[in-house]
């Protein structure tokens, strides 16, 4: 018999005086969607802690998409902070979802938002504080449907036997078929097998059970994929897309927390997508096409968001909203709408150039925070390697007309063991920076110098699966570390702070980038010897995982950095964005050679292959400079 | 929502309760809330000028993470005048039920800020015993005697020694037995700038008094819930918040040009 849908709150209160933030698990909040009656329950998971979770915009689009349906009920769940986890053990309380506070267990479907490979282990003490078994292949008839979704499952195979379902690509349309599919086959009493086969029809679908990891072609140690014999599963799934970006509902949030979060404010997505084409970046290739909203519809959804919600912050979310072909009009009309309100307008991440600062300035008002830029590589020939097209002069505008406005703190991202990085490269960013720290004296009025601020953030690269440097090994950690210093001591001012990544986190995210579905023995072992919330620096433990993979007969360092042959066929390749593989081979062999290549939203078609496969095309509302 | 300027301000007081689970909400988390009531609520609010403009709002005095309140407040100042009814029916529309509005007046826009306004503050304070522990509504009323008798609590906050002085915090108190294993504490306290009285330290004080046996190490902590061991657990809800007049009489913060009826406490500690 499945666990009992009701509401158990009164074990948690309890509970509630002995933790840190008790406001992350009463619900109650304004805005929540879900129904008490439904024939049909979904519990969709975010697999960190309240705060970090509540702000994600695809939870919310799902959230609202499912709660559109007559007779769906969506509720949402998070991962309790450690202190709560320990004591719900302790007194048998199992993980219940925020709005009925009801077992997890007791739903038709549990959905579990993947946003990053560091959320592996949290997957699992989900699963684990529900009571439901961690293996999909233990799994009963009463057990509900474990499905896995968002930016993270492009190579879904560490987690591969823990869920039931992917959903590969976007879900709003997606999700909602499923459930139904689920539901329609769960009342004409069919069985978990018969459902899973059923599930795996709808296109994005992928049930990995279904599949069979095999070594009898060119591959790498971890195998690939295949459907098992007599399966009509699909040899290649590919990601879904939305039929009509435009049409989609611009506000997909509805719920005001009480805490205070990171993100504590309206999230408009003005457009999906970025051709820009750096070679490192996954959700370049997996949100493509570039689909744009039109500036009516941006203007009218930040007005009715803010009045639905009382947010005083909006921000205009996106890839790179900056390059929305009206964005100056956009930000223009919402200035003169919002004017006297003390509401905050902001914009992620700033574009490279004079536009860019344009733009952050037109929203900024008096109070300038900092402004972030990512060149991402500190010379020219490693920026061409990794296609990051920007120039040396591009950052001096930038930064120069940014210290004009008024701006006083600068942060830069840069990327540590890029393809084929030299220490030259190492100290041209050592030098970039001093550079910049130089001309923010130069322009800075002599009494102001004393708030200029000039950091380093490094953060050490992680070759990912759908990419152009997919077959890219991971720089050896030892190696990380020497680069590291050599940065810290080639910056010449004091006054530039350099930060990097911890290169022992980045070996793991590393490993479940590019592992197989062997590498999910490592994630369960990791999980049970202690490890969780191993995106929080303070939780997380090599040890764990060293010990996991030695246990598994695994070596963590060769899965992170052997570089894999283009004649392999690669652990995550039955999971396709749509790009062509003739596309990944020519990118990297041109990143090899430092040729770059252009955006296809300014230039022509660069042959990417998503838009014929499928049957997809960029949408812009204007034209992009 | 236009800027604010000296001549056309005016000053909402708006009383509102906190309960149910969004007890557990902490004072800055009740903060930004009210604050996006009243943008949903369309009220005409002030923004401050400067570097950083927010909504013009101010709060009476914090309430710790779990103890609930019949009587919150917050004053508002707003560039247009609403009808009071209008404002509230507004406010309360967009408010959750466990922060819910219940009254509103106008005041002079220079009147004292709630804050130094309110100098005496009621708290009900429900006390759970342990089925093992021989406690009644007596044996409380005599601990609580000592407490007096004994003038101060001393307790640590962060990493800072405090003293609760009971003897000028405490104004009043009685003690009622409701249950078998529970009775009710009722206590009127006094509040300033100086300090006021924590509920949960008296009531740390309370059981440690009641304890029999050897006397517990270490001193009370002032720290969310209290490690007791005559009381099960316990619940603390802010019940009044008074303004006092030149002769001592309490007046309610909405309407401090009237005096009720009568004050609610009635003092049943003798040596009070």
């Amino acid at each position: 018999m499945r666990v009992a849908y009701e509401n158990r709150f009164a074990e948690l209160e309890p509970l509630l005086p002995r933790v840190e933030k008790p406001s992350r698990y009463i619900d109650h909040e304004w805005g929540t969607l879900s129904s008490s009656e439904a024939r049909y329950r979904a519990c969709l998971i975010y697999p960190d802690v309240y705060e970090v979770g509540l702000p994600n915009q695809g939870i919310a689009i799902l959230y609202a998409a499912l709660n559109a349906q007559e007779g769906i009920s969506c509720e949402r769940g998070y991962v309790p902070w450690v202190d709560m986890a320990d004591l719900m053990r302790e007194a048998g309380v199992p993980l219940l979802s925020l709005e009925g506070a009801a077992p997890v267990a007791s739903f038709d479907v549990v959905g579990i938002h993947i946003p990053h490979e560091m959320a592996a282990t949290n997957v699992l003490e989900t699963l684990d504080l529900a009571g439901i078994s961690l293996l999909s292949s233990e799994r009963g008839e009463d057990d509900p449907l474990i499905i896995a979704g968002g930016p993270s499952v492009y190579n879904p195979e560490p987690l591969a036997p823990f869920i039931d379902a992917f959903l590969i690509g976007e879900g709003e349309e997606h999700i909602v078929e499923l459930c139904r599919e689920h539901e329609r086959l769960r009342d004409a009493g069919a069985s978990r097998d018969e459902i899973l086969r059923r599930l795996a029809d709808i296109p994005g679908t992928y049930v990995p059970s279904l599949y069979e990891v095999r070594f009898d072609e060119p591959c790498t140690a971890h195998g690939f994929a295949r459907p098992r014999a007599g399966s009509h599963a699909p040899e290649t799934i590919y990601k879904r897309i939305v039929a009509d970006f435009g049409a989609t509902d611009p506000v997909a949030q509805s719920i005001v927390p009480f805490a205070q979060l990171v993100h504590d404010r309206l999230s408009i997505e003005v457009l999906r997508g970025c051709a820009r084409g750096c070679r490192f970046c996954q959700a370049g290739m997996t949100y493509r096409p570039v689909r744009e909203r039109t500036s009516d519809q941006i203007v009218s959804a930040v007005i009715a968001g803010l009045e639905k919600t009382g947010y005083d912050e909006v921000s205009l979310t996106s890839l790179s909203t900056t390059d929305h072909s009206c964005c100056r009009e956009i930000l223009g009309r919402l200035n003169a709408r919002l004017g006297d309100t003390g509401t905050r307008i902001s914009i992620p991440s700033q574009r490279l150039d004079s536009f860019g600062i344009d733009m952050a300035a037109s929203v900024a008002g008096e109070k300038k925070g900092g402004l972030t830029f990512a060149p991402e590589a500190g010379s020219q020939r490693l920026r061409d390697v990794i296609n990051k097209n920007v120039t040396e002069e591009d950052l001096e505008r930038a930064t120069r007309a940014g210290f004009e406005a008024g701006w006083r703190r600068v942060k830069l991202y840069f990327m540590m063991g890029l393809p084929q990085e030299t220490d030259e490269d190492i100290v041209a960013i050592a030098e970039l920076a001093d550079r910049t720290y130089e001309l923010a004296r130069e322009v800075v009025p002599p009494a102001q110098r004393g708030g200029i601020s000039v950091s380093v953030s490094c953060s050490v690269f992680i070759p990912k699966a759908s990419t152009p440097f997919q077959w890219c090994g991971q720089l050896d950690d030892a190696e990380v570390k020497r680069r590291q210093q050599l940065l810290l001591h080639s910056v010449r001012n004091r006054a530039v702070r350099v930060h990097y990544h911890d290169a022992d986190t980045s070996l793991i995210e590393a490993v479940l980038s590019r592992g197989g579905r062997d590498v999910a023995d490592i994630v369960l072992g990791a999980w049970k010897r202690g490890a969780r919330f191993d995106a929080w620096t303070e939780q997380f433990s090599l040890d764990a995982w060293e010990q996991a993979a030695c246990a598994a007969g695994l070596e963590l360092r060769s899965i992170a950095q052997q570089p894999y042959d283009l004649v392999q066929r690669l652990p995550w390749e039955h999971i396709s964005t749509g790009a062509s593989r003739g596309f990944f081979e020519r990118e990297y062999r041109r990143a090899l050679n430092a040729q770059t290549t252009a955006d296809c939203t300014r230039t022509s078609c660069t042959g990417c292959g998503i838009c014929p496969t499928l049957g997809v095309d960029n949408v812009l509302v204007g034209d992009r400079r | 929502m236009s800027e604010t300027s000296a001549t056309a301000l005016f000053r909402l007081r708006c009383a509102f309760v906190k309960r149910g689970r969004l007890a557990y909400l902490g004072h800055l988390e009740v903060l930004h809330t009210i604050e996006r009531i009243v943008r949903r609520a369309g009220l005409p609010f002030a923004v401050t000028q400067g570097f950083s403009p927010h909504m013009r709002a101010a709060f009476s005095s914090a309430l710790p993470v779990g103890t609930s309140s019949e009587a919150e407040y917050f004053d508002l100042f707003m560039t247009e005048y609403i009808e009071p009814e209008r404002a509230l029916a507004r406010l309360r529309a967009c408010a959750p039920e466990d922060l819910a509005p219940y009254a509103v007046c106008y005041l002079d826009v220079r009147a004292p800020a709630l804050t130094a306004a309110i100098t005496r503050v009621s708290y009900r304070i429900d006390l759970f015993f342990r089925s093992d522990a021989p406690i009644d509504a007596s044996a409380i009323r005599r601990a609580l005697e000592g407490l007096v008798t004994d003038g101060t609590i001393a307790y640590v906050r962060g990493k800072k020694d405090k003293v609760l002085d009971v003897a000028r915090l405490l104004v009043s108190a009685s003690v009622e037995q409701t249950g078998a294993d529970c009775c009710t504490l009722l206590l009127d306290t006094r509040i300033s700038n100086e300090g006021s009285l924590r509920p949960e330290i008296l009531v740390a004080a309370l059981d440690r008094a009641l304890e029999d046996g050897p006397v517990r190490e270490g001193p009370i902590v002032s720290t969310g819930i209290q490690d007791l061991s005559a009381f099960k657990r316990y619940s603390v809800c802010r019940t009044a918040q008074y303004a006092e007049d030149a002769d001592g009489s309490l007046l309610s913060p909405l309407r401090t040009d009237e005096t009720p009826a009568a004050p609610k406490s009635v003092s049943s500690v003798p040596s009070l």
